[in-house]
């Protein structure tokens, strides 16, 4: 239940208490707390000094920040989560109108300044002394002045006319970089937006000094479709069909996380058979997504047996998905209270078999993935995130676990059945997309392990709790998704429609670390270090002919080439 | 022209574009090439470059950002060539026709380029992979019509 009250009133205790207190007076008012939860008010002038002591703290991690339009200007809502604890402390700092300006703690905290990027976008919210204040999440024809998640913004009316038909144009609306003069020598590669093989559309700015990297930019909006401003429009129960669309490969996990933020509000107590169930549905998502990103991995260094190996050991897996939630992608069958849809035992079994028949592919592939020598000496070493810089991003998932950072959020602030099973946290040291992959191949075990437990161990009994109102209040709802935390913050004011609903997925945290881990590295290695944190991102493999300047002829051909690699994967493996 | 159509009559290749979908549409676009639907069969085969390519699979809802430049890649295939509007988003915005940043749908943003343009569609959400063959098939069909 939520204790409701002023600081003077009544001393905090736990954990959620301790970080309160340690922040001393800046805090002037808090909201709600329950063990895992604490929601509090800070002097907004001192929103820095804030986030220094935050991010001090021992296992804290900036999730995100919303914004939220009330009446006195915008709420900015920053969210740390505490690992291994696994609480969130929520400090809200208000932005007041007119100017609505805070001082930016994107210099105290990196991972703040695509949030705070995000907000100036979308609410209009200032921030004093950001390092790179540009557009971000708006397209480049979007007028300036409109704040589409301000509450006077209609998203049918006041929409404004559209671009220009082609050509785009050729310089982009968030401007060129403030912080990094052109420089002699100094080139700008450009990858994207459509870019080969490439399934989604970013624009990539490497900014190249030979082959080395010394620095990036990445242009989002692409595939900004407003679904933020879209679930204010819908009832409760309608949003889990649209976040499921947030992300066709999280299409378990965004529901999941939003349905626990909304369930916080309403005091839910979920039936253990859902909580299974439910359980089930993200394992096998997991299975699927890691499984799909080992294989692309493997396409995009050229290694098209993983693909098609990978991807055939996939489809048992989509196949039983679809006969378990009538659906290969988008499931929905998370609700309020607990689950749409049952399941019958002998889909369970089928489950259970065919989670226990991936285990020797798995395995087989793991060793083909993990023994080659050619991939320890493409991915070894390569794209090297360090654990300070995983803190200071505030990265999640795969991405932190292969630096060595113990984190994730079934173990951490279990839900689901997660706390009933018996499983392991994968991590990986060094940091290196090899750690990365060999992180989500071990998940893929620790995957099927989990489903199996759960078809064992299922309970029955009923599905749903059937919630029939939503009080009015704040939650928040975070997540392991395959590629990491998404974290979920909900605000009812007790009709049946959300004020505001945040989602921050876990690319979103995890994008940014492409500056800590490119910069320095030679172009060819920036595409798999791209892709490690599954964005789905690749880049053109080029080949080069070597030809000698006075007779013309090629040095190298074809053949020798291939001796030559063949010679050199030989010497590796003995070494 | 009538050569170029012969031309068109096997072995399509296609360019996947990406309008600001979700992904599920994407990753099934994905899963043609792989030996389960494996496409290839059909002489079908994903390339890197609209400019060899003679189908756009296009899937998302085409947002503001995406909208010129889905025109650009449109202009850069060689004519004729077909689109494949995939997925629910793609022919009408699906979910989505209310959000703010949802220009038009993906017919209309290439027809807004060149009224003539040969576009198949193919609704799901997703679609099955069995549905983009179905549809690959027909547009071969078609194809074969044009004198």
């Amino acid at each position: 239940m939520s204790v409701v009250s002023t600081k003077t009133e009544t001393p905090l205790t736990g954990p959620v208490g301790e970080v309160l207190h340690l922040l001393g007076d800046i805090v002037t008012e808090v909201h709600q707390c329950t063990p895992r939860r604490g929601i509090a008010r800070i002097d907004p002038a001192r929103v820095v000094e804030a986030a220094q002591a935050l991010i001090a703290m021992e296992g804290s991690r900036l999730a995100t920040a919303s914004g939220v339009d009330v009446r006195d200007g915008i709420d900015v809502l920053y969210h740390w989560c505490f690992e291994p604890q696994g609480f969130v402390v929520t400090v809200k700092a208000l932005a007041a109108r007119p100017e609505l300006a805070l001082d930016s703690i994107a210099n105290v905290v990196s991972g703040a300044i695509w949030i705070e990027r995000e907000i100036h976008d979308l609410f209009g919210a200032n921030f004093r002394d950001h390092p790179d204040m540009r557009r971000l999440i708006l397209d480049d024809s979007w007028p300036q002045g409109v704040y589409p998640l301000r509450k006077d913004f209609d998203q049918v009316h006041d929409r404004p006319p559209l671009p220009a038909n082609r050509p785009p144009p050729e310089v982009d609306a968030s401007g060129p970089r403030q912080d990094l003069p052109a420089k002699a020598g100094r080139t700008i590669v450009n990858l994207g937006p459509y870019h080969p093989l490439q399934e989604e559309a970013e624009f990539f700015q490497l900014y190249v000094e030979g082959e080395t990297v010394v620095d990036m930019d990445v242009r989002i909006s692409y595939n900004h479709r407003g679904i933020e401003k879209l679930d204010e429009s819908k009832t409760f129960d309608q949003v889990p069909f649209v976040v499921e669309r947030v992300c066709g490969i999280c299409s378990a996990s965004h529901p999941l996380a939003y349905v626990q933020a909304v369930e916080e509000i309403a005091h839910v107590e979920v039936p253990e058979r859902a909580l299974y169930l439910r359980t089930i549905v993200v394992e096998l998502e997991r299975l699927h997504s890691h499984l799909l990103w080992v294989g692309l991995a493997g396409h995009f260094l050229g290694y098209n047996t993983v693909f098609m190996w990978a991807w055939k050991y996939r489809e048992p897996v989509m196949e039983i998905l679809e006969k378990s939630t009538g659906s290969r992608v988008a499931y929905a069958n998370c609700k309020i209270g607990g689950v749409r849809r049952d399941m019958e035992d002998d889909q369970l079994r089928e489950i259970d078999k065919i989670s226990g028949d991936l285990v020797k592919p798995l395995d087989m592939l793991t060793k083909a993935v993990l023994d080659d020598p050619v991939l320890h000496a493409r991915l070894k070493g390569v794209g090297v995130l360090t654990p300070e810089a995983v803190k200071l991003y505030g990265a999640t998932g795969p991405t932190a676990r292969g630096s060595g950072v113990p984190i994730d959020v079934r173990r951490d602030d279990p839900y689901g059945a997660y706390d009933r099973l018996d499983w392991d946290v994968q991590t990986a040291p060094g940091g290196d997309v090899f750690g990365k992959a060999v992180v989500r191949l071990k998940e893929c075990f620790e995957a099927a392990k989990i489903i199996r437990q759960c078809v064992r161990d299922i309970p029955g009994g009923e599905i749903d709790a059937k919630v029939e109102a939503i009080p009015p209040g704040e939650g928040v709802g975070h997540v392991e998704a395959p590629r990491g935390e998404t974290f979920h913050y909900v605000r009812s004011d007790g009709s049946n429609r959300p004020v505001r609903h945040k989602i921050r997925a876990p690319s979103f945290v995890n994008i940014p670390t492409f500056k800590a881990s490119c910069i320095g590295m030679q172009i060819p290695d920036v595409a798999i270090t791209l892709a490690s944190v599954d964005p789905c991102y690749s880049c053109t493999e080029r080949m080069c002919s070597i030809v000698d300047a006075t007779t013309h002829k090629p040095v190298l051909t074809f053949k020798e080439l291939i001796r030559l690699s063949q010679e050199k994967t030989r010497r590796m493996r003995k070494e | 022209m009538a050569l170029r159509n012969w031309a068109l009559r096997k072995s399509l290749w296609v360019y996947h574009v990406n309008a600001g979908a979700c992904n599920n549409c994407d990753i099934e676009v994905l899963e043609l090439l792989t030996p389960r639907y494996d496409i290839e069969r059909f002489g079908m085969i994903l390339v890197g470059s609209p400019r060899h390519a003679d189908v756009l699979a296009v899937t998302g809802i085409c947002t503001r950002q995406a909208m010129p430049r889905l025109q650009e890649v449109y202009m850069q295939t060689p004519k004729p060539c077909v689109v494949m509007a995939i997925g629910s988003c793609a022919l009408a915005q699906g979910i989505f026709t209310e959000a703010y940043h949802a220009a038009l749908p993906v017919d209309e943003t290439i027809k807004a380029v060149d009224p003539d343009a040969i576009i198949i569609y193919v609704p799901g959400c997703a679609p099955k992979p069995e549905a983009m063959i179905d549809a690959a098939v027909k547009g071969m069909a078609h194809l074969k019509t044009l004198q």
